[in-house]
């Protein structure tokens, strides 16, 4: 075993206490975003039931990541939809201590064999399957909506804002992280964020969990048009549910170059599906200040991963790249939700 | 015959992608040199443009800057607005040019929110001139490969 593996198996072994010659295998790194580090690996340990294999997954804290997050809230929102009509993967243990793997981390269940690449969907056999998946995925943000975060114990471990000030909090907190990190003035967001502040929207219709990243790339789908896990929930959060709805739709994500959102059906069907899988309504004139506002949530990601990576915290070339690739593009996104882009 | 620079960036890059990086293991490892592959074909893209489009937008910017000093009655913003106005590049180095370009930036920022708090139509004309700077800003900069 590498250190890693051999350090990772005795941390599961000190957390199974039934288990015996606990063995890590085949630890490799994988792209699953840029803000954890992600690995996959094969755990096997002996047990009163018999030999256990599990293929599973660490996210680890990296150095510098694309957000500053807390792995608590990914965890969290695992386990708060784990075995509900939103498919995740088991979360199985969250570790603050950095004494085990150097920074925190948490493990969870792999699910093998399904796609996640955007740019896959161009493609046959998925490019076949464009509606289903539209289908399920604008249902399934439906119900991550009106799910109750009180019911699944989100309000205990995430602030609560109230109806009327979920749009203030996200927006002084992106705003905040643009002040920080911008490496270069940024005329764009900047009177975007002016427009956003003089244009308040509506309260909540009512306080929903916001997954804070829901869009292709962010799942796992199949060749028949099933969705079997949505996934990086580092941005999760209690909000308003048209964030996300408006996050999921912002043309930065339209992977076909085209008017499909997400790369998978125009802009409409999506909100039709959410609707009816959500039950609550995406008032255009609300929706339009969520859509203004996730591209300055998108360029506050954007310059933020630049500055981890210009100041050498996290030199994964992706962060370099998603200011190159996106940057512009999101200038762009955000001149069109302001209609000076037609 | 030198290789002209966005001839081999293209065919670097194609080599990274196409054939280095399906033969690399970990998917990770591959995945990164995609990566490289990738930021190679925009070094191309812009390789030949970066001068040209700093230029064009510090000088866009400037000329705004001229025509609306006579506007502002903010003493101190017009004053900052005529010195920017009749400034010149200290270089053709990328680093100037990108140095000015934000000394700008910053200074338009400032005199768009200005013009947002003016009444009157030579307001909403300076507003309406800055837009189509800033979207034509964004076309200057747009890369082909972009989603968007």
């Amino acid at each position: 075993m590498s250190d890693l593996e051999e350090r990772l198996a005795s941390y599961i072994a000190a957390r199974l206490a039934e288990a015996s010659e606990v063995r890590v295998e085949g630890l490799e790194r994988i792209h699953g975003g840029a803000s954890r580090e992600t690995y996959r690996f094969r755990l096997r340990y002996a047990s009163p039931a018999g030999e256990v294999e599990r293929n599973l997954i660490l996210r680890r804290d990296p150095p510098g990541s694309l957000i500053e997050t807390e792995r608590a809230n990914e965890f969290n929102a695992y386990r708060a939809f784990h075995g509900t009509a939103v498919p995740v993967p088991e979360p199985l243990w969250l570790e603050e201590d950095a004494r085990w793997l150097d920074y925190p981390f948490f493990v969870m269940q792999e699910l093998r064999g399904f796609q996640s690449q955007a740019q896959a969907l161009m493609m046959p056999p998925y490019s076949e399957r464009l509606e289903q998946l539209a289908e399920r995925k604008w249902t399934i943000l439906g119900e991550i909506s009106k799910a109750d975060p009180q019911a699944l114990g989100l309000t205990e471990v995430m602030p609560v804002p109230a109806l009327d000030a979920c749009w203030a909090r996200e927006l002084a907190h992106w705003e905040k992280v643009i002040d920080e990190d911008e490496l270069h003035p940024q005329p764009i967001v900047r009177a975007a964020i002016r427009w956003l502040r003089r244009h308040p929207p509506p309260p909540a219709q009512k306080l929903a969990v916001v997954h804070g990243d829901y869009r292709t790339g962010n799942f796992l789908y199949d060749d028949q048009g099933e969705v079997h896990a949505i996934l990086d929930w580092e941005m999760a959060h209690l909000g308003d549910p048209l964030e996300d709805l408006a996050w999921g739709i912002n043309r930065v994500w339209c992977w076909a170059r085209d008017e499909r959102v997400g790369g998978l059906v125009d802009k409409a069907r999506a909100i039709a599906i959410w609707e009816r899988a959500s039950g609550l309504r995406a008032d255009p004139e609300s929706l339009r200040w969520w859509e203004v506002f996730s591209s300055v949530k998108g360029q506050a990601i954007w310059i933020s991963s630049g500055k981890e990576y210009q100041q050498g915290r996290n030199q994964d070339p992706v962060l370099a790249l998603s200011g190159w690739w996106l940057m512009n593009a999101q200038d762009r996104a955000a001149l069109e939700s302001l209609g000076v882009l037609r | 015959m030198k290789p002209d620079v966005p001839v081999v960036l293209e065919n670097v890059a194609a080599k990274l992608m196409f054939e280095l990086a399906p033969q690399l293991r970990p998917p990770f490892l591959a995945g990164t040199i995609t990566v490289v592959g990738v930021m190679m074909t925009m070094l191309r893209e812009e390789w030949d443009r970066a001068a040209a489009r700093r230029v064009e937008e510090n000088a866009a910017m400037r000329a705004l800057f001229r025509e609306a000093a006579a506007q502002v009655g903010d003493a101190g913003l017009r004053a900052r607005l005529e010195a920017a106005a009749s400034s010149a590049e200290a270089s053709l180095r990328i680093a100037d040019l990108d140095a000015a370009n934000d000394e700008l930036r910053r200074l338009l920022i400032e005199l768009h929110a200005w013009a947002e708090e003016q009444p009157g139509d030579a307001a909403r004309r300076l507003e309406t001139a800055i837009w189509r700077e800033l979207l034509a800003s964004t076309e200057r900069r747009r890369f082909s490969i972009a989603p968007f």
